[in-house]
């Protein structure tokens, strides 16, 4: 029993977006399913040579966000979204019924179909595959080659994540929502 | 022993439902009576129309058999398209045919007796209709009706909106049975608990758009009550074009009665529909909030909106107003032209809460960053779509000939 999150020192991300091919690779995300399940977010650079705002070029790596309140759990009409043991935001591909409304709720845009099972689905925190086979850390995490990704237990005082949470500063998307995303942006 | 008792009862059971039907009034036709109708140039276009659209249905189920969603124009992006409109469409219109044939028949008011039985059993076809088109859109709807009870999601307007919508068909049935039997008592009882299940369900429907907090244009109360609103007003739109397909146009003094009664009505409502949605409209854009204001502003811009307000609201206000709803006549053309005006606004609603790309920051997937998410429906959904009209014509017609959908003589 865990409450998974994962912090993300997202300044240091150099956009190389191993982070999307680990998880393509890991989770078996089909071909053309580009930014999907997870991805890297990229700002132009504003501004005029050489009057360049160098500061507006930031990536923005992002995925589900494991919200608490997750809109997508509360409109799901058969419960095929749900939280797991970990606290986990899955989806049970058997009791998908593809009426879409959760990609319609959900405020990260963090859901898709998958074209094999024809249902929806999202990023698992790897739970599936590397935490079900003892590891303890996502394929996205692992591959980061400037450690962008913290993944760990919440509820755990001693974790990594529990200490950057409590050191450093940090933020989450669209918190005015109510949504209690596990997702933790390290300023 | 028990085992004899419980068969008994059964068989009793049985017995009694199978009695009970017996006494349902109806006319054995068979195919030769369908074929049967006025071989006058408007039925015939109607007829060859209806058997097209039949067609189309077939021709768009099996793409969407073959395809899937692939077939569709629906987007990660833009999931809802314009099956969830047309469902939306012909979900609106039963609801209202509910709430004009409630008139009579549960709140008593004699002049509108005359189309009870016809919009009742309009609002059977019409959602079944919606039922079928529905059907092609949730990609699993023998695991919905599974999971719907062995899971329910108690939080989710959907769920809520289609198990009211179904216990809602249900009593429309029943109700519309003692109808046909003269049983005013429980045809009351019925349709009192069918119109309330049903405005529960409609309003329902409204908070699926409403309860989305990740977008500002359709979060909030608006959309659950203006469901209602609007349903009322396609179901006095629809109860025109009804009598006015009945009665070829030459209507006898009770029928001018009622529907200059419910012009009246529909010119009532038709401005408050105005006066919600130019407040809607304002409070949208004031203060420019993000995803919201700017999103209002395009959906001005659009000629969808426009086709909205000026089919659906100024022109059937504009004919009602000139003669004080008398004019039975130009109010069933400004009821066509009320219908195409509400499958607009059906889609805009469905359309325009999508328009707002969610972002996170991907731009290069939506390419510029305030860019809207576009959206034009396939081929194969809209000849289901058109295919779902040609089923509610359809049953409509078989349903008049195998009922006698106007009101009894003792009346």
């Amino acid at each position: 029993m865990a409450r998974y999150g994962m912090a993300l020192d997202y300044k240091n991300c150099i956009n190389c977006k191993a982070c999307e091919v680990a998880c393509k690779e890991e989770n078996g995300v089909l071909l053309g399913a580009d930014k999907h399940r997870i991805w890297v977010g990229a700002n132009d650079v504003k501004g005029e040579w050489p009057l360049l705002d160098i500061a507006s070029a930031a990536f923005l790596p992002s995925q589900c966000q494991h919200c608490d309140a997750a809109p997508c759990q509360e409109v799901c009409p058969t419960n095929a979204t749900y939280y797991d043991e970990n606290h986990v935001v899955r989806v049970n591909s058997d009791k998908c019924i593809l009426c879409s409304y959760c990609m319609n709720a959900c405020p990260y845009d963090a859901r898709y179909v998958d074209d094999r099972t024809m249902t929806v689905d999202k990023c698992t925190f790897c739970s599936d595959t590397r935490l079900a086979r003892g590891e303890t850390t996502t394929a996205c995490q692992n591959t980061c080659p400037t450690k962008v990704r913290t993944f760990g237990d919440l509820d755990d005082y001693d974790s990594e994540i529990s200490e950057l949470l409590r050191t450093r500063e940090h933020f989450s998307l669209k918190a005015n929502l109510g949504t209690k995303p596990k997702l933790f942006y390290l300023t | 022993m028990a085992e004899t008792v419980e068969k008994t009862e059964e068989t009793g059971l049985i017995a009694k439902a199978k009695a009970f039907a017996s006494t349902i009034p109806y006319n054995k036709i068979g195919m030769k009576d369908l074929l049967n109708y006025e071989k006058t140039p408007r039925n015939k276009l109607l007829a060859v129309v209806i058997l097209a659209f039949l067609a189309m249905f077939v021709i768009g189920v099996a793409t969407y058999l073959m395809h899937g969603h692939h077939a569709y124009n629906v987007t990660r992006e833009h999931p809802w398209g314009l099956l969830i409109a047309v469902y939306i469409f012909f979900v609106v219109s039963s609801t209202g045919l509910c709430i004009v044939g409630s008139l009579g028949d549960v709140f008593g008011f004699k002049d509108y007796e005359m189309i009870s039985k016809r919009a009742i059993f309009g609002s059977i076809v019409t959602i079944m209709a919606g039922f079928a088109v529905i059907a092609f859109e949730i990609g699993h709807p023998v695991t919905m009706m599974i999971y719907n009870v062995l899971s329910p999601g108690l939080t989710s307007a959907i769920w809520w909106m289609g198990t009211l919508y179904g216990l809602y068909l249900t009593f429309m049935i029943i109700e519309f049975v003692f109808l046909l039997k003269h049983d005013m008592k429980n045809a009351k009882i019925f349709g009192l608990t069918g119109l309330l299940v049903g405005l529960a369900a409609h309003s329902n429907l409204g908070s699926v758009f409403g309860f989305l907090n990740a977008r500002p244009i359709s979060n909030g109360v608006f959309y659950p009550t203006y469901f209602i609103l609007t349903a009322f007003i396609t179901g006095i739109f629809i109860s025109f074009l009804i009598m006015g397909w009945r009665y070829k146009m030459e209507f006898p003094e009770n029928a001018k009665k009622m529907l200059t009664g419910l012009a009246k009505i529909q010119g009532l409502l038709i401005s408050i529909l105005i006066f919600f949605v130019t407040w809607k409209m304002l409070t949208d854009i004031y203060g420019g909030m993000p995803n919201r204001s700017e999103v209002a502003v395009h959906i001005l811009g659009s000629w969808t909106f426009w086709a909205e307000v000026i089919l659906a609201m100024l022109i059937p206000l504009y004919i009602i107003l000139k003669d004080m709803g008398k004019n039975i006549n130009g109010m069933v053309w400004a009821s066509a032209s009320g219908m195409v005006g509400i499958f607009f606004m059906r889609y805009n609603l469905v359309h325009d809460t999508q328009l707002k790309p969610l972002q996170m920051m991907k731009i290069r997937e939506y390419q510029l960053s305030p860019e809207w998410v576009h959206y034009f429906p396939s081929g194969t959904e809209i000849m289901i779509s058109l295919g779902g009209l040609g089923l509610c014509l359809l049953l409509y017609y078989v349903g008049s000939k195998l009922f006698n959908l106007d009101a009894d003589e003792q009346h």
